[in-house]
């Protein structure tokens, strides 16, 4: 049956090489839509997965991970002597003025955090410089690809923030906002000095890690009975980050109607390729319904002609993907390609084809042997 | 045609005097009531092993319907088909393929050959088809191929092949999986004279030496001369079968 089928696909060599294109653009529509969705969420939820809290304490009532309002430091000393706590730590998020090379500003978004130690939060993948020297009043760490917007092209380049000193102590790579406002990470006391409005004690997030052997369920548990205050665990808070960029802003169901868009595409161009060939040949089906062919038989030679356009579309496209993914990381933007985001499309691409079959399929199951002699 | 040849490779059909399919009062009725029209009408007919029997009649006389009936495309709305001595007219869908794939070959004027297969493979899939678990399809494709004169064409596209080459495809193809009866609908009407006796020839000679009973439907009375019988169809009605009283 396969040979059957390969050869009815490439007898006319035009048709299957639309075919092919159709499931391909296809492929590689669902692929880069939904690996740009996935890495626009894995950059809104990044500091939070790159942290190695146990939870992450905010104000009750935050919706955003960004926008979140901030609290004094009475209510952290509250949750670090919470039982169950081991270490806590204070983390300060906000916007500020990052005064560009040009004289201009740019709203940028400061991270401060807590330098002494192991820090649960601190910048990673650092490609220069000496993320030691956080600790210093004034110091910095900005991302390589946030350069051009910050108009800086090097470790050591002095500003201000908020017209406050500012120095690029160490360089990052990939570490980007979902808000497109450069992360800027600094030391809690230096963030509070760009932050003057906020208060000199402000505090956006504790960072909890528990002792060893308490369940952090518990201890946040306990900590949700502190007034106005909400504990998640680390997953959690990832999660409702992804979930609040992917449902206030529409963007999951932008990406996702585009990668539906693409299966839509796929599924018309091999609908019509198979039906079109399968007219072609209804004479011939026909014949061999006459000889004594079953209908499994038959609907077996369609469905191969649609796995064979699944199988080598879902490769080019594949292929395809590779290549938005590399074009795309030079704008600055993540496609999330990883397996069990190929093995969903690869099957999503053989129900396509499937479906798309099933008119052709009804074609041949109606088809009437005695219609072979009639004409 | 080498008939000798012929007799030397295809596997016999003993030939014997048992009809291998009968037409018992058949009849055909499209549509009901004062819209009813009836496309044949008792229509009785041994099919004999050994013979070639051409089936003769104007167009829209019943002829298509008389050898769809004895093909089982087509169910009667009366009377009796016998087969594998059982009346099958009244069996089901599920029923039909088996019993066609095992009795009966078809042949058409158009050839019906997949163009996208060489003649090797259009033989091979018609009996692979046929019969899933068949051992060696290629090489009895080829054995037919062969058979019909076809053996250094097989991996021609029917494209690249004449009108009675294709012919002869198509008959190597009805012939796969050893079908006792061959059903020819005008085999012979697209091909030029020398072509078309040349095919008759052959089919006469699968008759002759391999006990297949051959239907062929027909305007062409120069065929005549191949048939053992031949029933002339009127308004619906086997009016005469040469050699017996209808």
């Amino acid at each position: 049956m396969w040979t059957l089928a390969r050869k009815l696909l490439l007898h006319d060599r035009l048709r299957f090489a639309v075919a092919i294109a159709g499931v391909s653009v296809s492929v590689m529509l669902v692929l880069v839509q939904v690996g740009l969705y996935f890495g626009f969420m894995d950059t809104a939820s990044s500091l939070i997965d790159a942290s190695s809290a146990d939870l992450w304490v905010g104000k009750a009532g935050n919706e955003s991970f960004e926008f979140a309002s901030p609290f004094d430091e009475r209510t952290y000393y509250k949750v670090a002597s919470t039982p169950g706590v081991e270490h806590a730590e204070r983390v300060l998020m906000n916007f500020a003025q990052f005064k560009l090379a040009d004289g201009g500003d740019l709203g940028v978004q400061i991270v401060g955090i807590e330098t002494t130690g192991l820090p649960m939060l601190a910048p990673w993948h650092v490609i220069a410089g000496d993320v030691k020297r956080l600790a210093e009043p004034g110091a910095i760490v900005v991302d390589r690809t946030e350069y051009s917007k910050l108009k800086i092209d090097h470790v050591g380049h002095t500003t201000e923030v908020s017209g406050v000193r500012a120095e690029v102590v160490a360089m990052t790579k990939g570490i980007r906002s979902f808000t497109t406002s450069p992360i800027v990470f600094t030391d809690l006391r230096t963030a509070r000095s760009y932050m003057p409005t906020l208060g000199s004690d402000a505090v956006t997030y504790v960072l909890v890690k528990v002792k060893p052997g308490v369940s952090p369920l518990v201890v946040k548990a306990q900590i949700d009975q502190l007034p106005h205050l909400a504990a998640y665990t680390t997953h959690e808070m990832s999660e409702r980050t992804r979930n609040y960029w992917s449902t206030r802003t529409g963007v999951g169901a932008g990406f996702f109607t585009t990668a539906i868009l693409g299966v839509i595409v796929g599924f018309v161009v091999v609908g019509q390729i198979l039906y079109s060939g399968t007219l072609q040949y209804i004479r011939e089906y026909g014949t061999l319904k006459a000889m004594g062919a079953r209908n499994s038989m038959v609907v077996r030679v369609i469905l191969a002609q649609a796995m064979i356009s699944a199988a080598l579309g879902f490769v080019v496209g594949g292929v395809l993907a590779f290549g938005m993914q590399a074009a795309m990381a030079k704008a600055n933007l993540t496609v999330a390609l990883f397996p069990s985001l190929y093995g969903v499309t690869l099957v999503v691409t053989i129900a396509m084809c499937s479906f798309a079959a099933l008119l052709s399929i009804v074609k041949v199951l109606r088809l009437d042997p005695a219609s072979v002699f009639k004409g | 045609m080498n008939a000798l040849a012929l007799s030397d490779t295809l596997p016999g059909i003993a030939p014997a005097s048992a009809p291998l399919a009968r037409l018992v009062e058949t009849g055909k009725v499209y549509g009901t009531g004062e819209n009813a029209v009836t496309a044949l009408a008792g229509a009785s007919l041994d099919i004999l092993p050994g013979q070639v029997t051409l089936i003769e009649g104007p167009s829209g006389s019943g002829k298509t319907t008389l050898i769809s009936i004895l093909g089982l495309l087509l169910r009667p709305t009366s009377g009796q088909v016998w087969i594998e001595g059982r009346d099958v007219s009244r069996l089901g869908e599920r029923d039909l393929p088996g019993l066609r794939a095992r009795n009966f070959g078809f042949v058409f004027q158009g050839f019906n050959l997949f163009p996208a297969l060489t003649a090797l493979d259009n033989v091979a899939m018609a009996i692979q088809m046929k019969d899933p678990t068949a051992k060696n399809p290629r090489g009895e494709a080829r054995r037919l191929l062969e058979m019909v004169d076809l053996g250094s064409r097989v991996d021609h596209l029917p494209a690249d092949l004449s009108g009675g080459q294709k012919q002869r495809v198509a008959i190597a193809r009805a012939l796969g999986g050893n079908p006792p009866i061959l059903v020819g609908d005008e085999p012979t009407a697209a091909l030029d004279t020398k072509t078309a006796l040349s095919v008759m020839e052959l089919l006469r000679d699968l008759a002759t030496n391999r006990g297949r009973a051959v239907v062929v439907v027909t305007h062409d009375p120069r065929l005549e001369k191949y048939a053992d019988r031949v029933v002339k169809v009127e308004d619906g009605r086997v009016v005469s079968i040469s050699g017996e009283n209808v």
